[in-house]
């Protein structure tokens, strides 16, 4: 036991994270259930020398993180359900003109304003298509709150290091939930920054296509010029609709993820070599299936559980790679909406596996008995 | 592994959620992991409350209640919510004031006057804290020292020796109940 160990909630850990990470900026309008993240932010940012703003909305609040990030400042912002709605264009900004940031987005009931006090997992597609046209985007998806810390922390260092957006995604349950975790489990290390421009001012392109597809970015006052634009720009910052020179911007930005792949994507598994039968999860859900596995195990049941921790890209490669393994024949997605990330493993797996799915919408997490049961059923 | 399940239920106000924040930093300074949750209604006293401490080695795989070893019931409004969740080796502790319906079943409740004595203290809002004392000497949840300094170092100092005098009630009660 150490003195580091502390009794945390994951709203707060999501905060604390992403201080360690180097954030020096929130803008927020709260809403439940993640109003504790600003509270977190409003109360520690000012102690190490960082700006809390109350917004006067979501999508001043994201527009107010993305202008504070081109101003060469970590930022973020939280959200949920129908904030996240709000921030869509402004986030889409943010993914076209690749300026990294994190938004914090814990899943409430929904559609609309619908249930703000019970979870749901309802944002999963949302996350990755909320913001119109093709575009590059992370979602990381913490299961417990010492990975709430942990994995905004790495939403800090990929959004920097990809200039990319980057999504912390979490349900009700996890956000509020409270556990014991020691934050000197993760370990010491030098703080991560975006690449500045360096070198001769006059040959400065701030979209220049550089061989790792990141390109560095102009540091306010340092005398770069630096253009930036939603619509679609070329090399040099300023808008084209020149055929190949537009699809090659775009197509830029989602090969960057392409190409930083296995830095990007993250899941765990568990009991999975003999499985007959898999579990794919996030979140709370994630966990009841952990504890599932366990009560099945004990009964002799072999089943086993793949967790993507990032969400988006999905670790499509791993759980092919995985079900090729074992040869589970069905894999079974349990999760608080009507079917999202079942949608996603059918597509990845396209046949290799029957894809059942154990759909819940009434605002209580998906129990550990309820999965065994679909479990059992599935393999009868 | 899940050791232990304890839920703390009444109504908006009356420091369930305390309570347990205060128990779950005792057993944490012992060493043992909780994970904590809450449930209340939007208004800002009143509803349904509730706050659930599952105690575990290492993280919980599931961190939510499946099946409560220690049930306290402050308010009629929790009296009859929790009992799916209840098993045999349930100890459910009421207050005999303010729960009119006893939960009813194959496991052990008892009715004690948390209310009345917190009231004789002087200040019924110590109801929590008289109830944790109780816990304490009825369960195996925590030593009372250890539980007693972490509710000394969650609430105000100036309330310190109203809730001294509180948990020592809640032990006293507690101990002196016919096992």
């Amino acid at each position: 036991m150490t003195a580091t160990r502390r009794n945390l909630e994951g709203n707060e850990a999501c905060a604390l994270g992403a201080i360690r990470a180097g954030c020096r900026f929130f803008a927020g309008y709260p809403i439940t259930p993640s109003s504790e993240v600003a509270e977190v932010m409003a109360r520690e940012l000012p102690k190490v020398g960082g700006t809390f703003i109350q917004m006067e909305d979501e999508i001043a609040s994201m527009g107010a993180v993305i202008g504070a990030s081109m101003g060469g400042v970590k930022a973020m912002t939280a959200t949920s359900g129908p904030g996240f709605s709000l921030k869509q264009e402004n986030l889409g900004y943010a993914c076209g003109s690749e300026i990294p940031c994190v938004v914090v987005n814990v899943m409430r009931g929904g559609p609309s304003t619908g249930m703000p006090t019970r979870p749901a997992q309802g944002d999963i597609m949302q996350t990755r298509w909320g913001t119109h046209g093709d575009h590059a985007i992370i979602v990381l998806a913490p299961a417990s709150v010492s990975e709430a810390y942990s994995e905004t922390i790495r939403a800090v260092e990929l959004s920097e290091t990809l200039r990319v957006p980057v999504v912390v995604l979490l349900d009700e349950v996890i956000g509020h939930l409270t556990e014991t975790v020691d934050l000197a489990a993760v370990p010491e290390a030098p703080e991560v920054w975006r690449k500045f421009a360096q070198g001769p001012a006059d040959a400065f392109e701030p979209y220049a296509v550089t061989e790792d597809l990141v390109p560095p970015m102009a540091y306010p006052g340092d005398g770069y010029r630096a253009h930036c634009t939603g619509l679609t720009h070329a090399p040099g910052g300023f808008p084209t609709q020149v055929p190949a020179v537009a699809a090659a911007a775009v197509q830029r930005t989602t090969d960057k993820l392409t190409l930083h792949r296995d830095r990007i994507e993250s899941w765990r598994v568990q009991d999975v070599d003999d499985a007959d039968l898999l579990i794919c999860a996030i979140g709370i859900s994630a966990r009841a299936a952990r504890q599932a596995v366990r009560d099945l195990r004990a009964e002799g049941v072999k089943v086993g559980l793949f967790r993507p921790v990032t969400l988006w890209p999905f670790p499509e490669d791993a759980l092919r790679a995985l079900v090729a393994k074992s040869g589970t024949q069905t894999v079974l997605v349990p999760e608080m909406n009507q079917g999202q990330l079942a949608l996603e493993v059918e597509r990845v797996l396209a046949g290799q596996a029957r894809v059942q799915g154990l759909f819940k919408i009434d605002g209580q997490a998906i129990t550990p008995d309820e999965i065994a049961e679909a479990a059992k059923e599935a393999l009868a | 592994m899940v050791s232990m399940e304890i839920r703390f239920s009444g109504s908006g106000g009356q420091g369930l959620l305390l309570s347990a924040r205060i128990l779950a930093a005792a057993l944490t300074a012992q060493g043992r992991n909780v994970a904590q949750s809450n449930a209340y209604e939007p208004v800002s006293r009143g509803g349904l409350s509730r706050s659930d401490l599952v105690i575990s080695d290492g993280e919980a795989d599931f961190p939510l209640a499946r099946r409560l070893d220690y049930m306290l019931v402050l308010d009629e409004a929790a009296a009859g919510a929790s009992v799916p969740l209840l098993t045999p080796q349930s100890l459910v502790l009421c207050d005999a004031e303010r729960v009119q319906t006893v939960p009813q079943g194959a496991f052990r409740t008892l009715s004690l006057p948390f209310t009345e004595t917190a009231r004789g203290l002087g200040n019924p809002r110590v109801t929590n804290i008289v109830a944790l004392g109780a816990l304490s000497a009825l369960g195996q949840v925590c030593a009372p020292e250890p539980l007693l300094d972490s509710v000394l170092a969650m609430t105000p100092s100036k309330l310190a020796r109203l809730n001294r005098d509180a948990f020592a009630a809640g032990l006293q009660m507690g101990e002196t109940e016919p096992a």
